[in-house]
């Protein structure tokens, strides 16, 4: 177990890739490479437009890089995302990888917990039973038992990111990849949120990977990332990260 | 399938105009249908009103039982004596001029038949009392509805058909026409006043009726085999292939089949649009799922259920539509014959339309990429 926990979940090797043509071409990512630990909540900072949410769509298996590798570490070993076909990285995707992204993205028609069912339903074929207590199980932890039969509409934004993250971490993946989870939150709401995504980290052994602009993040992440121009750097000190964080 | 009921309720302005259209679509088809086959049943009045185990013979190769030609009466002898058959009796009908009591003129459609109250020409609306009023020579009984248009009023009133005077001794109820309006008489009435285009000792039909629909259908096998140079069908077909007649070679039949068509056709542009249109409303739920990595055939499936569900709900809308717009025809003089097939055929294919509509709503769902939700 420790073994497990001491390497890395996850490894980008020599990340390249690169948007348009001739004059116009754009470095995205510049020989990126990166491990992600389990357990372990990172944080990506860097300005608008430096390739932030290109590296987290890489990691992810959502945005193919030019080169480098993206190697997972599954049962079986270590894997490259990118030398899968589709059809087997939306099935990787679907068994190990959970997504929060700035919007809610919740289904107006349907309730808290059904936005939860969904998932499990369409995605792990769990029977109608099972699906509805697995997911009032994860909102009761998310402290939202009392809101689940609540519409989108009924619930606060902090209340609708939270159910966002329950959708996230209902079928308990190993990453959990974040995409500006606090940006339209209050400092309340947003703390409530990093609390969450902190517990999944340390309690779940899940690797957590936030791209996020939001400086106040900084004290509670256990590392953190700064990517400018395609380049990443890992900050040294939580001091700091701060400092990035306030030129941001 | 409950998400999706779920979505329809909520969503049920945005899902609107596809429930319209299809709720439109299939009253129309179901109301077209309907007209089409009343108008149709309106052409086989002769054969429907009268026994079912009838065996209509005529000329060779009659496809409508207004277009028959003379046969000599003395093919009664081809039938003869045979098991299970009553002597078959001689019917005449043929187009003939009317002349209105106030001077105008029209068409009418003269059946002539035997009156005797087990007759098997004579027509089952007619009572007793008006049967033994037709045995007066030139006595004719028609539908009430016709009469106004033949400029009659009342019973007793003369009026001539192919110059010669007739008397009107009774009307009756269920023997609306379509072109030319049904006169009921006797046979020997009918004879003189078709005197110049009916040859002596000719009919138009005989008419053999069975003991059983079974047997009819053999004997029409029997005369048909032994003289192919007659017609001899049962009343059952033969009231089909009259209305098909008209279905085909009047081509009313194809314009209103048109008209249903261009019906679908909005219905599924107007569902795929709103199915389509409701899909790409949800293009970021739908693209978390499958950033989630959920399949997107369950998205598939689901727009499919949509469809599917604004069929149900938009064919039960248009139920009782038809069934008040039927009524509304009806009260006008149109017959619309809402068959529980005319309905359940109606339904079935304007819910294949949705699902159709679905089907190209789907490109919609092949158009999100999780990628969008990255900024």
């Amino acid at each position: 177990m420790t073994d497990r926990l001491s390497s890395p979940s996850l490894r980008a090797v020599r990340l390249m890739k690169t948007f348009g043509d001739g004059a116009q071409q754009r470095i995205a990512l510049n020989q990126v490479s990166v491990d992600l630990m389990p357990g372990e909540l990172a944080l990506l900072m860097g300005p608008s437009g430096s390739g932030k949410s290109t590296l987290l769509a890489v990691l992810s298996g959502l945005l193919r890089p030019e080169s480098g590798q993206v190697l997972a570490r599954t049962d079986h070993g270590e894997a490259d995302l990118w030398s899968f076909d589709d059809k087997a990285r939306e099935q990787y995707r679907l068994a190990h990888t959970g997504f929060i992204f700035q919007g809610y993205n919740l289904f107006p028609a349907l309730s808290a917990s059904q936005q939860l069912e969904i998932v499990l339903r369409w995605g792990c074929n769990c029977r109608s039973g099972s699906a509805k207590r697995k997911s009032e199980e994860m909102l009761d932890r998310l402290g939202l038992f009392k809101m689940r039969r609540k519409l989108p509409s009924q619930l606060s934004g902090g209340e609708k990111q939270r159910v966002a993250i329950g959708r996230a971490l209902v079928k308990n993946p190993q990453f959990l990849f974040c995409d500006e989870p606090t940006s339209a939150l209050d400092w309340e709401n947003g703390q409530q949120v990093i609390g969450l995504l902190r517990e999944a980290a340390h309690t779940r052994g899940a690797t957590i990977f936030v791209v996020s602009h939001d400086h106040r993040m900084l004290p509670f992440v256990d590392v953190c990332y700064h990517l400018v121009d395609g380049v990443l750097e890992r900050q040294p000190s939580a001091a700091a990260l701060a400092a990035v964080g306030r030129e941001d | 399938m409950n998400y999706t009921l779920q979505t329809l309720m909520h969503e049920r302005t945005r899902y609107a105009a596809g429930v319209g259209a299809v709720a439109f679509s299939a009253m129309l088809m179901a109301l077209q249908f309907g007209l089409m086959l009343g108008l149709f049943t309106i052409t086989s009045t002769p054969i429907d009103r009268t026994d079912d185990r009838n065996v209509w013979i005529g000329s060779k190769d009659v496809q409508s039982v207004d277009l028959g030609r003379p046969i000599p009466l003395s093919h009664i002898g081809r039938i003869g004596e045979r098991p299970g058959v009553a002597p078959p009796e001689p019917f005449i009908g043929m187009f003939a001029s009317f002349e209105k009591p106030d001077g105008g003129t029209d068409l009418c459609f003269l059946l002539g038949s035997n009156l005797e109250n087990d007759s098997a020409g004579a027509a089952d609306v007619l009572t007793p009392t008006l049967r033994k009023a037709l045995t007066e020579p030139y006595s004719i009984v028609m539908d009430e509805s016709d009469m106004k248009r033949m400029g009659l009023t009342k019973v007793d009133q003369t009026a001539k058909i192919n110059g010669k005077e007739v008397r009107l001794v009774g009307s009756v109820q269920g023997l609306k026409s379509l072109a030319a309006p049904w006169v009921l008489c006797s046979v020997p009435t009918a004879r003189d006043i078709a005197t110049a285009v009916l040859p002596a000792d000719n009919v138009t039909y005989l008419i053999a009726r069975c003991e059983s629909a079974a047997r009819a259908e053999s004997l029409a096998r029997e005369l048909k085999a032994e003289y192919p140079e007659m017609t001899a069908v049962t009343a059952d077909k033969f009231s089909l292939n009259s209305r098909l007649y008209w279905l085909f070679r009047t081509k009313a039949g194809v314009a209103i089949g048109y008209a249903a068509l261009l019906g679908l056709a909005v219905g599924a542009v107007v569902t795929a649009q709103t199915l389509y249109a409701a899909t790409m409303a949800s293009a970021r739920e739908y693209a978390t799922l499958f950033a989630l990595g959920i399949p997107r055939y369950r998205v598939y499936i689901s727009v499919l259920l949509q469809a599917f569900w604004v069929g149900i709900v938009g064919i039960l809308l248009a139920y009782p539509a038809v069934l008040g717009l039927a009524w509304v025809a009806e009260q006008a003089g149109a017959k619309v014959l809402l068959r529980w097939e005319v309905l359940a055929g109606a339904g079935g294919i304007t819910l294949m339309t949705a699902l159709f509509a679905g089907l190209i709503a789907l490109r919609s769902v092949r158009t999100i990429e999780p990628m969008s939700l990255l900024r």
